[in-house]
């Protein structure tokens, strides 16, 4: 599995826009906490006015909110990383270099297993980093730090891992299917949207399995947080079903890249 | 264990197209065999399912009297149509990668790329190369691993004619170190140049399948002129191991009974005072072959 790893890492490592893709991402993780804190000094010291409540008193960056809060936003970014792969799948079709490394001794199960040791070790280390973000910006800007409070919520960095794995694996799926980066970059950001409209026409009593379409079953692992700052109840856990639900479609989108990899002429 | 590869009744339906139809061939070690066939005639998708990128619709094949798997795909150095590398690559590390999954050293790498004399441009990245350069390249990374079983898929493909004649020569090289080649290809004239053994497809069908030796011997014709065309005609009448005669104007085409060479004719000429300006041996091409048995499989 590692040498299958460093396989398919020696094909991205001098590829350029694997690396402006990811430090883009990189750069967009540590920055956003920069940017809300410098926003909400901003506010502060614009005098904006919470009838005179300070906006620093806020705690999104505090623990324990912290956690669920920046990997709720952070899931926003996963596009950049689905880019990535995308682009690093459709070139091996529009190069045929597929092809090749089946003809000098890869199966097909190789490749796939090539591809997702890459995924994962994208998911893994983008999780890290929003780990560590996560924890230095809680640690810095916490008032009333109490040590025990610090890794409280911080498993929404688990379903942040498992979000951003599942979504790559279907752009793994989307690719393989369409095979143009373009037409499928468009299509994973039209996936929601198409979700959305097909669950529109579901009656009532079934609106149930709309839950469970692939990109709202991702979305569930982590619920909307902010709204807990107007007052409402929110989902301040990772819930075991959706995380289930997740486990299953990542089987299942892996085995569709593998039927659909052996059935075809390659 | 001298049959590298054997192929039972192979076929390959494209919808209502069958483009390989029930085709059955064995091939010997050591042997270079040509695989001839017009465009489309089902040579690259023959050679697609023996390599497992093209799913087979019915038949059996073996390599190396094992059932087709990686481990087997391994010790064959192939390349199919043109040549496929990451062209944001150099030489050196698109081999690398080549080399890793075929589980060899990378001090092969070095040894392969002198050897199809890429060894200066190796650091350049494959785009960067011409299409002669791209064919060499795919040859070394098929020579990567040492390999038992080369298969070459039109490897001249597209070259201008200094270029064809150092892939074909480098090609002789490889078989000289006795190595099997099988090399799939529409042009006849290399197939005879390198080949010992080869097939004809048509439409995916088996139609002559042999040695190219058996095709090319035989009797020989020989062409003659000299500077006294009657005089010289009358001398050919004499030879005796002259079968046949035909005149297109000053020259003459002369066919040779069986065991007599163009220098056993000379040397009767000579002896008859007479000088040859001009003395050809015609090689029996297996273009005329294929073109027969293309005829024949036609009127069939």
């Amino acid at each position: 599995m590692l040498k299958l790893l460093k396989i398919d890492l020696q094909k991205l490592a001098n590829y350029r826009a694997f690396w402006v893709l990811n430090i883009m991402y990189g750069v967009l993780i540590i920055s956003i906490p920069v940017v809300v804190l410098e926003f909400m000094k901003w506010l502060k010291e614009k005098g904006a006015d919470f009838n005179n409540f300070d906006p620093m008193k806020i705690p999104v960056l505090h623990f324990p909110d912290i956690w669920q809060n920046i990997t709720y936003v952070y899931t926003f970014l996963k596009i950049f990383l689905a880019i990535v792969v995308i682009i690093s799948i459709s070139n091996e079709f529009s190069y045929k270099t597929i092809r090749q490394n089946i003809i000098d001794g890869f199966s097909r199960m190789d490749f796939i297993k090539s591809k997702m040791s890459t995924i994962l070790l994208l998911s893994l280390g983008s999780a890290l980093l929003v780990f560590i973000t996560g924890l230095l910006t809680g640690l810095i800007y916490t008032p009333d730090l109490e040590m025990g409070n610090v890794f409280d919520g911080s498993e929404f960095v688990l379903a942040y891992f498992l979000d951003l794995f599942c979504y790559l694996t279907l752009a793994f799926l989307l690719t393989v299917l369409l095979k143009r980066s373009a037409l499928t970059v468009f299509m994973l950001l039209l996936f929601s949207p198409i979700e959305r409209t097909i669950a529109a026409f579901f009656p009532a009593n079934l609106k149930f399995i709309t839950e469970y379409f692939p990109i709202h079953a991702i979305n569930n692992l982590i619920a909307f947080p902010l709204s807990r700052y107007w007052f409402q109840e929110i989902q301040d856990y990772v819930s075991l079903s959706a995380v289930g639900v997740v486990l299953i479609y990542i089987v299942i989108f892996v085995y569709a890249i593998y039927y659909k990899l052996k059935s075809s002429d390659l | 264990m001298n049959t590298v590869l054997e192929i039972n009744n192979l076929t390959k339906k494209y919808g209502r197209i069958t483009a390989v139809n029930n085709l059955s061939l064995s091939i010997e070690r050591g042997s270079v065999f040509g695989i001839l066939g017009p465009n489309g005639s089902g040579k690259t998708t023959t050679l697609g399912i023996l390599l497992d990128v093209i799913n087979k619709t019915s038949g059996e094949f073996s390599w190396f009297g094992q059932p087709p798997t990686k481990e087997v795909r391994k010790r064959i150095g192939a390349i199919l149509e043109t040549p496929i590398f990451y062209p944001y690559l150099n030489a050196v590390k698109n081999l690398e990668i080549v080399a890793e999954i075929k589980g060899v050293p990378k001090s092969n790498i070095d040894i392969s790329l002198q050897k199809v004399d890429l060894f200066e441009r190796r650091f350049d990245n494959f785009k960067t190369y011409s299409l002669g350069m791209r064919q060499r390249l795919s040859i070394a990374s098929a020579l990567l691993c040492d390999p038992e079983v080369m298969i070459l898929d039109e490897p001249t493909n597209g070259l201008d004619p200094q270029g064809i004649a150092e892939i074909r020569g480098l090609i002789q090289q490889i078989a000289k170190d006795g190595k099997t080649i099988i090399l799939a290809s529409h042009l006849l004239d290399e197939v005879q140049k390198v080949c010992s053994h080869f097939c004809v497809l048509k439409r995916g069908k088996l139609l002559h399948v042999g040695t190219v030796d058996e095709v090319t011997k035989g009797a020989e014709l020989v062409e003659v002129m000299a500077n006294n065309p009657a005089l010289l005609e009358q001398a050919l009448q004499q030879f005796k191991g002259v079968k046949n005669i035909s005149k297109e104007e000053d020259k003459f085409i002369v066919t040779l009974s069986e065991g007599q060479s163009a220098a056993d004719l000379n040397q009767f000429l000579f002896d008859q005072k007479l000088v040859a300006t001009h003395l050809l041996t015609q090689r029996k091409s297996l273009e005329k072959q294929f073109l027969e048995v293309l005829a024949q499989s036609d009127h069939a």
